[in-house]
């Protein structure tokens, strides 16, 4: 499903170069869940936005379903990203303005979807999600678990086939955080290709493969027995 | 997605309410102030244009050039003028003189007498050239028989009350029997020309003893109306070269003004024409406006800044950046409709305060449509403006930006920029109009070379001098009554004038200057308690005192005199000599400086009884009725105050000066607001660094010096520019005055310490919102 060649990405401030991103090779099928692990700064982030689309490499390719993205415009990587792509970030990243429904709904609000339809969508991820009953709430009232499952629910509204979490876990307490978890391995059961970025050994041991970086390179790629 | 959309802009609303509010409220002010002062424009500009055909018609003036490089322009022309040029060019379709029935009449119908002094006495050509309707009666000619009288509904109804005046018959001064021949519309209030009745200019024969036939003497209006499309730059050379004919050596020049222009170009050179306040007041509207535009962009641009993650948001789950431009324009230009309405609902509520306020009679009508469009079109491109910062900029932002919370470039810079402009700009309003007040009160308050107060004139309508010699020697015996004068007109409106001065050591022509004229009887100087530097005044000790002279000191400069007292001087054909002079003293506006002046004796032309009383006012003042009322039982007695007549001279001034720092209030208000939008901004974008501080134990003091150190450098910057700004603009302006202050540093320093101060409280009000914050709540909501 994603395919990287020689992938480099390199920050330049006035002073300093740092290369985030060097000469990385990763492939990634359909419906695995893969967790990306390493020390603090060694490009974790980084690469998850350039899969995301978030950001663009300096270098390198970067094959998405078999299409060469690496030199979409945004509008194509917009198109692209609202159909196979749902984020879910360590910060949430909740509208403050609108209702927990209405953050949900949002992403429905770019596809066309008919209101009956998007009603019907977002009540069911969000009784899914366990957090059906908040849905006219806003984010601040809500603990940082619940917000958590809110961006769950919002990311997987439209369906899509990747779901990229940036330390999904990391606002979050134990309890929180498996329930979490669970709803990931949950997703990834039902067939959608998860990567992950996470400082925590237990998390990275829901997945199938973890990638360890390191300076921005990838160091090693051990393939874990499947459950 | 309307309803999403709609749902996100009214919440963030509420969630910023004293935000939006500000942004709102400061808008719609600023809309409201720029729409009043442009109704008012609209109507200043607006003045007599509801005659038909208008631009026909002009305004014959001369232009009397001086040896001393004076030109004086009056509206005063030649008797003979008005028909003589009819005659001689084709492209004149019509002509009248004009003049006011100088002083009162007394208009007696059905055994009722009343005095009033609003009549126009001019030809029939009038009714052709001034469309002013005519309701009943004669329309074609209402002067078609001689002794016809054309009364105002309003003068009709005083006269007649019921009754159909058509017809009936008015007595003028008990001595000219008048038939009413038409009832015309009251003047509406744009009128240049106002009236309460119109007599023929036959009248005008009757009244006083003139020559009519004499090119020399200047007395009358002059309005012509030419045939469609004649160039009146043509027809004024040919004038031009007309009037060199008639007066030899005539230092003379006549010239067209169209009409239109009368009320906003007075070309009398003693006066400021109104033009210059729509000037100033346009500008005045430009300025408060452009403040309240970069106000809203200000509060508006700072506002979207904090949706910075709102949008990043948006773009990962799909949206486009041409949604996301269409969502911040959609939201802002929907706040400067909902600030346009709360303008245009505020308008109506003012107008009439604002009507008091300019003694005009205005509207928000179909004349001002075309403001409200234009006004309505900046409001717009202000919104279209502020809302293209977030979503022009911020959508720009990669999504990645945000949400790493790495490069906010944020629009700090422009924001300053705005706020530093909007800033200088009411500073300089600020500055300016405290220099405008205390030119006024200067004005108000400065001596004008006699004592104004505790006199009294007495306007004579007839009979000057029938009745005066035994008023005086009645009214002298009141106690209270300390000295009794007559005089052809009060210093507070000297408007004879003469060049056919001469004196010992003058150069023939090349010294043609213009003396203002004044006939005074005995006693003048006292009554005024002017000061007489070598001589004495007119007094009955010194027998008849005809053929002798008093002078100013102005005029004693400009002929050169060094023994003034006893020197020769002839006027016209009165040969005399100097026997004072007086300390200059000002007998018009302040304004205008102190001219040379003559005043001689001639109680053929008094008019005004001009008495000096005692403190003690109300009763003296009904002794002098009871000697009135004996003396000349058959007028109705009615006085002023010499001290009110000076007070008008300033009420344009006063009142526009007054309007001029409403506005400036009003322009500060919004500054204020603006910087409290900005302040309150930067600390809140600061919170949560301070939150921080305070959980780690500092104290907020380095945080409120930091705040207030860059906040002060911007306002001083503004300070300065509106300095220098001001200053030019108010020597500009003062330069039009003869007597004007020095503009001192106070002003300045005030403004400096008022804006700090502001600057300060503001600052300090924010930063103890925050302290009184607990750090949990501010770190919870980052
Ligand atoms: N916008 C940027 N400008 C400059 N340098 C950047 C930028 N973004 C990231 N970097 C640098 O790139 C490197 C990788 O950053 P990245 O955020 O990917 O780290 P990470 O592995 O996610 O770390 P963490 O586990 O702490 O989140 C770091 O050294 C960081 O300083
Ligand atoms: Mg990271």
């Amino acid at each position: 499903m994603i395919n990287t060649k020689n992938l480099i990405k390199v920050f330049r401030t006035d002073e300093v170069e740092t290369t985030a991103l060097n000469n990385v090779n990763l492939e990634i099928n359909k419906g695995e869940f893969v967790a990306i692990m390493g020390p603090s700064g060694c490009g974790k982030s980084t690469l998850l936005n350039i899969i995301g689309l978030l950001d663009n490499p300096s270098e390198g390719e970067l094959h998405f379903n078999g299409y060469q993205v690496e030199n979409y415009t945004e509008r194509q990587r917009t198109n692209l990203r609202k159909e196979n792509i749902g984020f879910v970030f360590q910060s949430f990243n909740l509208i403050d303005e609108l209702t927990v429904f209405e953050n949900v709904e949002l992403p429905l609000l770019y596809m066309k979807v008919s209101g009956a339809e998007r009603k019907r969508r977002v009540n069911e991820a969000l009784e899914r999600m366990n957090i059906a009953h908040r849905a006219k709430h806003f984010p601040q009232q809500l603990s940082g678990g619940q917000q958590q499952r809110v961006a769950i629910a919002r990311a997987v509204i439209s369906n899509p086939k990747l779901i990229l979490a940036d330390e999904p876990t990391g606002n979050l307490d134990s309890a929180n955080g498996e329930e979490v978890m669970n709803l990931l391995t949950q997703l990834n059961e039902e067939g959608t290709t998860i990567i992950m970025v996470t400082h925590s050994p237990s998390d990275a041991d829901r997945s199938h493969r973890i990638i360890q970086l390191f300076d921005g390179h990838i160091v090693t790629e051990n393939m874990r027995q499947k459950l | 997605m309307l309803r999403i959309l709609l749902n996100t802009v009214l919440r963030s609303l509420y969630r910023q309410k004293a935000y939006s509010l500000m942004n709102i409220l400061g808008l719609a002010t600023g809309v409201t102030c720029t729409l009043l002062i442009l109704i008012w424009v609209e109507y200043e500009t607006g003045f007599d244009k509801f005659h038909e055909d208008i631009d026909q018609v002009y305004s014959v003036y001369e232009s009397q050039n001086y040896a001393d490089g004076d030109v004086f322009s009056v509206y005063s022309t030649p008797a003979p003028l008005a028909e003589s040029i009819k005659r001689t060019f084709p492209e004149i379709k019509y002509s009248t003189r004009m003049v006011t029935t100088w002083g009162q009449l007394i208009l007696s119908a059905d055994g009722k007498s009343f005095v009033e002094d609003g009549g126009k006495i001019v030809d029939a050509d009038f009714f052709q050239i001034f469309t002013f309707p005519i309701v009943e009666g004669e329309k074609e000619n209402p002067f078609k028989e001689e002794n016809s009288i054309v009364l105002t509904e309003k003068l009709a109804q005083k006269l007649f009350g019921e009754l159909d005046p058509i017809g009936r018959k008015i007595e003028i001064n008990s001595k000219f029997d008048y038939v009413v021949s038409a009832v015309i519309q009251n003047p509406p209030a744009n009128s240049s020309i106002t009236f309460d009745f119109i007599l023929p200019f036959q009248f005008f024969g009757k009244l006083w003893a003139y020559d009519l036939n004499d090119w020399e003497a200047n007395t009358f209006h002059t309005f012509i109306k030419v045939e469609e499309g004649v160039d009146s730059d043509d027809l004024a050379a040919q004038l031009q070269t007309y009037i060199k004919d008639r007066i030899k050596n005539s230092n003379v020049d006549l010239d067209l003004q169209a009409f239109v222009k009368y009320h906003l170009y007075a070309i009398n050179t003693n006066k400021v024409g109104s033009i210059w306040y729509v000037r100033v007041f346009l500008l005045v509207a430009v300025l408060i406006l452009l403040i309240a535009c970069f106000n809203y962009m200000n509060l508006a641009t700072a506002r979207s800044e904090r949706r910075a993650k709102e949008v990043a948001v948006r773009k990962v789950v799909g949206a486009q950046r041409k949604g996301l431009i269409g969502l911040f324009l959609g939201e802002s230009i929907f706040f400067t409709l909902i600030s346009l309405g709360i303008a245009v609902v505020l308008v109506e509520l003012l107008l009439p305060v604002f009507s008091d306020l300019t003694d005009r009679d205005l509207s928000l009508g179909i004349n001002n449509i075309k403001f409200l469009f234009s006004v309505s079109g900046i409001v717009l491109l202000t919104g279209i403006v502020s809302g293209s910062y977030p979503a022009l900029f911020l959508s720009s932002f990669l999504p990645i930006h945000v949400i790493k919370g790495v490069s906010r470039k944020d629009s700090a810079l422009l924001r300053k920029v705005l706020v530093v402009i909007q800033f200088s700009m009411s500073i300089s309003l600020f500055i300016c109009s405290g220099i405008i007040y205390q030119q006024l009160k200067f004005l108000r308050e400065s001596d004008v070379g006699y004592n104004k107060n505790d006199l009294i004139y007495i306007e004579m309508a007839d009979d000057f001098n029938s009745i005066y010699p035994k008023l005086k020697n009645e009214l002298i015996k009141i106690q209270g009554v300390y000295w009794v004068t007559a005089a052809n007109q009060m210093p507070v409106n000297f408007t004879n004038s003469t060049w056919d001065v001469d004196w010992p050591g003058k150069i023939k022509d090349s010294e043609d200057i213009l003396f203002q004229l004044s006939f005074v009887d005995y006693d003048f100087i006292e009554t005024f308690e002017m000061n007489v530097i070598q001589g004495r005044g007119f007094s009955k000790l010194h027998g008849g005192d005809s053929l002798k002279f008093i002078i100013n000191e102005s005029a004693a400069e400009k002929m050169n005199m060094v023994h003034t007292i006893g020197e020769p001087l002839q006027i016209w054909d009165y040969s005399g000599e100097v026997i004072g002079i007086v300390k200059d003293f000002n007998f018009n506006s302040l304004q205008v400086g102190v001219e040379p002046l003559i005043m001689m004796r001639n109680p053929a032309a008094f008019k005004y009884i001009g008495i000096r009383i005692g403190e003690d006012v109300e009763p003296i003042l009904n002794k002098i009725r009871t000697v009135w009322d004996s003396t000349v039982p058959d007028i109705p007695f009615t006085y002023r105050f010499l001290e009110e007549d000076f007070k008008y001279f300033y009420t344009a001034e006063s009142r526009m000066s007054k309007i001029f720092i409403s506005f400036t209030i009003i322009a500060f208000i919004i500054s204020c607001l603006g910087l409290f939008g900005l302040v309150s901004f930067v600390t809140e974008r600061k919170s949560r660094e301070m939150a921080l501080r305070k959980v780690f134990g500092a104290n907020m003091d380095t945080v409120f010096q930091l705040l207030l150190k860059e906040f002060f450098k911007w306002v001083m910057l503004s300070n300065f520019i509106a300095w220098v700004l001001s200053f030019f603009v108010m020597e500009w302006w003062l330069k039009g005055f003869a007597y004007r202050i020095d503009i001192g540093i106070g002003i300045f320093i005030l403004s400096g310490f008022v804006s700090l101060l502001i600057t300060f409280l503001t600052v300090y009000q924010q930063i103890w919102k925050l302290a009184l914050k607990t750090p949990v709540r501010v770190l919870k909501y980052e």
